[in-house]
């Protein structure tokens, strides 16, 4: 028994000194800046302009080339993105490629989406709550009750008497089945708040990989299928609501293909070689004319340079990092998931 | 007889610090047997093997012929232990804690022994043994021995902290039940006069060894104390093993021995010792005894 | 034995009952209070926005009660070598140890059912079945940790020598770290099976003090 006993404070000895010694290890050790890197592209110059950290850890602006801008220089390669910059020094241009622009007009089209691993990575709430899309007053407003998707069908449930809404559930689950929803959901995706201009409902994958919108119109579902071509199967989804209403969201395949899905309920194939939603994060920072993807997985950072008005591919930079530079060791965390529970 | 204690080649350090090598004792069935020994000379290392928590360097103890360390968990129902300072469950009082033991000990608890000698102590039956004296608290651990009617019992220091009343009560009990029902004991005591109305053998200890291990009256029978006078300044030189702690204090001479007097004075005029007069020889009580065998330093 | 164990804790574990109990509903009180000027829809809101359990409260509750316990527990044992006398019945070591310890595992668990009973009882009327498992799922680690520092604690505890003493505590802080390195709710639910296990089987530490204490280890 004493053996039993021994070889167990052992093993915890051991658990302890795989999962602390590399910890203290890794946290004395000076961080290394010269992995942090973020570009973005620049139409004006065809080129990504990288921030970087130069060797007396000031932040450079630099071209593929090695071409070093000043700050003003960089405000102006990229008219959009320090559009607040340039109304400020009074420098703002008139047009932007040929095309008449405004202040407003470029805050309105700019937008910025980040999709973390660790946001899908978790053990989720499976509630949801559904928003009024035609609301009577302007703002938008939470809704008195959220719903669930059971194997069955679609349920809500009011929040202040925790009862199921049968009429309402059942009213639901027949306009999801009438176009041809098949329960339960694989995937669901919206952004339940009030801070937001807009209401584009829910994107629901049913069980056969089909794309759905849903929303709820004057108190009535409303309910629209995505086209998806043959041979395409979809994984995720994720609603976004941008100001301008350019699409509706970004999905993702089982190839790790990123699409766009247009507000005409279409899949646009993007140029991103690459996102796997589970693992990369991605960070898009876009503009009327152009969006900069940026994909980080555990090797390399990606960007795209895609076209804002079809996303085809305008120019590519691959930066792979060093050598991890952390020691590995036992983690019972992940920076990429809201998990607990050991792993090397 | 046969040994109910008996431990072979016993050999203890604490680190580095040899406590006793190759230690070798019996205890026969029946007997009392007591344990001398200055501070520090093992007494309660040896407590702790013969109770089974000390694992001696190495030697073996064995008990009823079963090895301590081995000992079935049964056998320890025919031995009581009386642990330093009569420690028991401070949280019970004496109705829980007799009731806890009794459980262990099925068949051969005596229920009355241990009320027989709770009724003399002036406590109330919910009274917690955290709240008694030390003298009511020795009797609690004495009842639930007596109860517990052991064949063997180990007494670790069983006089500390006892005012004289309470240590006489212990003894004259403890050997009224011990003689009555054939029990063996083994204790240790820094009180010595205690251990003279109690034990049958001794083993008075010193650093690292067994000076001797005899039945009691034998000491008090054949180890004397002899003086003589010496002439003023007499320096002594004086060396046999048959002789213990000779001692000069200014013109006074004295000697300690198993001998009889007439050998103990052949020996001494042997050695040239300047003998003058007569050499007186006496008796003596454990106490002076064990001091004349240890020394007093 | 469990007799011994019971009149040495009892007062403790009425005490260790209410406390616990009593803090379960002072969450469940104030999530009320709160439910009751804001609405439930606020408290289902919040939760599902912003991903709050409401029973943060508890996180070091069950930790605190699983350290006394062991305390109470295993502190008179040591005093003045008591852990000798119990020892010394005639019992084999490893199951007077195994019941003592086994004593407090279950007094614990059952300390810790009748908390989630209480927090069920509440939260299962006024939240959907997610919210509520997992406001228990999230308060589940904690209570184990409650296990986890019994065990380790009374490891500790009976260990005879000071230095190793020192070093079981260390070990003790770090194995208890564990229950507590994730903050997001539910985020052990995998875990919990294996941590359980493990938990669990802290309980055969003990015998290691239990054996160094009979080899006389000072």
């Amino acid at each position: 028994m004493r053996k039993i006993a021994d070889f167990f404070l052992y093993f915890i000895l051991l658990i302890l000194a795989a999962w602390q010694i590399p910890w203290v290890i890794n946290f004395i050790r000076t961080p290394d800046t010269s992995q942090v890197y973020f570009a973005i592209y620049s139409a004006a110059a065809d080129d990504f302009i990288c921030n970087q950290f130069d060797e007396n850890r000031k932040l450079q602006r630099v071209g593929t080339d090695g071409r070093v801008y000043s700050e003003a220089e960089a405000d102006s390669l990229l008219p959009c993105f320090f559009m607040r910059q340039l109304v400020a020094d009074g420098r703002f241009p008139d047009s932007i490629q040929g095309v008449a622009v405004t202040p407003h007009g470029v805050q309105q089209t700019n937008l910025t989406i980040r999709l973390n691993p660790r946001d899908i990575n978790g053990n989720l709430i499976e509630l949801y709550p559904l928003m009024e899309s035609m609301p009577k007053r302007v703002d938008l407003e939470m809704p008195d009750d959220v719903f669930r998707i059971t194997s069955e069908g679609i349920e809500f449930i009011a929040v202040e008497t925790n009862q199921i809404k049968e009429q309402k559930s059942r009213m639901f689950t027949e306009a999801l089945q009438a176009k041809g929803f098949r329960f339960p959901a694989l995937w669901v995706s919206g952004n339940p708040s009030t801070r937001k201009n807009y209401d584009e409902g829910y994107l629901l994958l049913d069980s056969n990989h089909r794309l759905f919108n849903l929303k709820r119109c004057a108190g009535r579902p409303f309910v629209h299928e995505f086209a998806i071509p043959e041979g395409i199967t979809l994984t995720h989804a994720f609603a976004i609501e941008p100001n301008a209403r350019q699409f509706r969201g970004l999905a993702t395949d089982t190839g790790n293909r990123l699409y766009v899905l247009t507000t005409d309920y279409r899949l646009v194939l993007t140029g991103v070689e690459s996102f796997q939603p589970t693992t990369d994060r991605i960070l898009i920072i876009g503009n009327m004319f152009d969006w900069t993807v940026a994909v980080t997985d555990d090797y390399a950072i990606h960007h795209y340079a895609l076209d804002a008005s079809d996303y085809h591919l305008i120019r590519r930079l691959d930066r792979t990092f060093e050598e991890a530079a952390d020691l590995p060791g036992l983690h019972f965390t992940s920076a990429d998931d809201k998990f607990c529970y050991p792993r090397f | 007889m046969e040994s109910v204690i008996s431990c072979q080649h016993l050999t203890h350090y604490y680190g580095k610090r040899k406590i006793y090598e190759d230690l070798s004792f019996e205890v026969p069935q029946g007997r009392i047997l007591g344990l001398l020994g200055k501070n520090g000379t093992g007494k309660t290392t040896t407590i702790n093997i013969l109770s089974g928590y000390l694992k001696p360097r190495s030697g073996v103890c064995r008990i009823f012929g079963s090895d301590i360390q081995q000992m079935d968990p049964l056998l320890r129902r025919r031995i009581g232990l009386l642990i330093e300072g009569h420690v028991q469950y401070q949280f019970m009082n004496i109705e829980q804690i007799e009731r806890f033991y009794a459980q262990f000990y099925p068949g051969q608890w005596r229920k009355d022994a241990y009320y027989e000698l709770m009724a003399k102590l002036k406590v109330a039956p919910k009274q917690k043994i955290s709240r008694m004296s030390c003298g009511q608290r020795s009797q609690v651990a004495l009842g639930l021995i007596l109860a517990q009617n052991p064949d063997l019992l180990v007494l670790d220091d069983f006089s500390i902290g006892l005012d004289p009343g309470y240590r006489r009560l212990f003894v004259d009990y403890l050997r009224e039940f011990v003689k009555a029902e054939n029990k063996t004991v083994f204790l240790t005591s820094h009180i010595i006069q205690d251990m003279e109305r109690l034990v049958d053998d001794c083993i008075i200890m010193d650093y690292g060894s067994i000076l001797t291990q005899q039945p009691l009256q034998q000491i008090l029978d054949t180890f004397h104390r002899f003086t003589c006078t010496v002439p003023e300044g007499y320096e002594l030189h004086l060396s046999d093993a048959g002789l213990y702690h000779p001692a000069v204090i200014r013109n006074h001479f004295e000697v300690y021995s198993f001998l009889p007097a007439d050998e103990v004075r052949q020996r001494l005029l042997k050695a040239g010792f300047p003998l003058q007069g007569e050499l007186s020889s006496e008796n003596l009580s454990l106490e002076d005894a064990f001091i004349g065998l240890t020394g007093k330093y | 034995m469990y007799y011994k164990e019971w009149i040495k804790t009892r007062w403790y574990l009425l005490l260790m009952f209410l406390a616990t109990s009593g803090f379960a509903g002072y969450c469940l009180l104030r999530l009320h209070r709160v439910a009751l000027i804001k609405g439930m829809g606020h408290m289902w809101e919040i939760m599902l926005t912003h991903d709050v359990v409401f029973v943060d409260y508890l996180k070091f509750v069950p930790l605190v009660a699983g350290l006394l316990l062991a305390f109470v527990q295993f502190v008179p044992e040591m005093y003045h070598k008591c852990l000798k006398l119990t020892l010394h019945l005639p019992v084999s070591h490893l199951k007077v140890v195994t019941q003592m310890l086994s004593f407090g595992v279950i007094a614990i668990l059952a300390c810790d059912v009748l908390n989630f009973v209480i927090l069920w009882s509440y939260l299962h009327e006024v939240m959907a079945y997610e919210l509520w498992s997992r406001c228990l799922l999230t308060a589940l680690p904690w209570y184990m940790a409650g296990l986890a520092a019994y065990l380790l604690a009374s490891w500790t505890i009976l260990e005879p020598n000071w230095r190793r003493r020192v070093f079981n505590l260390l070990v003790s802080l770090l194995v208890i770290k564990i229950y507590f390195i994730c903050d997001a709710p539910a985020s052990y639910n995998s875990f919990l099976p294996v941590l359980l296990v493990f938990t669990l089987a802290l309980l055969i530490l003990n015998w290691i003090s239990i054996a160094r204490f009979k080899e006389g280890k000072e």
